[in-house]
């Protein structure tokens, strides 16, 4: 018998949204994020060897409002790619997977980046000015 | 004819048997590692928010806190680059392009460790 063309299943356009499809979505654009983020870390790294002027510049940057927003942003989508990961553990191990468990787990994944995000940078805003961490 | 024993063997081009099971074992193994690393980073950017120059090469050049950026560097760009491999496999479907967007991926991970030891073996040994 000769090899058909392999059938294509449908795609995103076509389904209802739910919970579980969002935060494996969102998993995969967090990551891909990271990745790019990975320059910002590095970038750092290189202006803190290079000396004291590329550090205060690089500083300067992330002081600013919107370097800070980019700051909370990659710490929200490192939070919500760790608790994904996390919730890949659980399906991994096939827990939680009944009706209502996975949407719950998928629930508590997003809550729970968000929450991780506000309480990280209210310790960050409340202790700068009083000591360092 | 392509069956499930068709697919599963990895001497076909069906499937993915080339790496996917280690892939797979190594994608969770550093995944769980980056965990307890994302506290550390955490801790540590917020630290040495707006230090000065001083200040950072203390505590970068510590020894302890270069060699765990070292081994977090590795082990994040060994999980972003299967994730990214996962990435392209699926959305770049004609096949040159895929090896290439591979091996700009492969690049771009060494160029990240390349670059990011370079700078703290220059932070740890000559401030």
């Amino acid at each position: 018998m000769a090899a058909r063309s392999r059938p294509l299943s449908p795609h995103l356009s076509i389904y209802r949204f739910t919970i579980t499809m969002v935060v494996s979505i969102v998993h995969r654009i967090t990551g891909i994020a990271l990745y790019a983020g990975t320059v910002l870390l590095v970038g750092w790294l290189l202006a803190g060897a290079w000396g004291p002027v590329p550090l205060a510049y690089v500083n300067g940057f992330f002081a600013h409002w919107f370097g800070t927003l980019v700051l909370i942003g990659y710490t929200w989508a490192l939070f919500q790619h760790l608790l994904g990961g996390v919730r890949y553990f659980f399906w991994d191990a096939t827990a939680g997977m009944g009706a209502g468990q996975r949407e719950a787990i998928s629930w508590a994944n997003v809550i729970g980046a968000v929450l991780l995000t506000v309480i990280a940078w209210s310790v960050y805003f409340m202790f700068r000015e009083t000591a360092s961490l | 004819m392509i069956d499930k024993a068709v697919i599963a063997n990895p001497r076909t081009k069906y499937g993915s048997g080339r790496g996917a099971t280690r892939h797979f074992i190594t994608q969770r193994l550093t995944g769980a590692l980056n965990i307890g690393f994302t506290g550390f980073l955490i801790w540590l950017v917020f630290r040495l928010a707006g230090a000065t120059h001083p200040e950072f090469i203390g505590i970068v050049g510590n020894p302890v806190v270069a060699i765990l950026l070292a081994i977090l560097i590795v082990n994040v760009v060994i999980h972003m680059r299967i994730g990214m491999r996962e990435v392209i496999e699926d959305y770049v479907h004609d096949e040159r392009v895929n090896r290439l967007s591979r091996l700009l991926s492969n690049f771009f991970g060494l160029a990240i460790i390349v670059l990011a030891w370079g700078a703290l073996a220059k932070i740890a040994f000559w401030g």
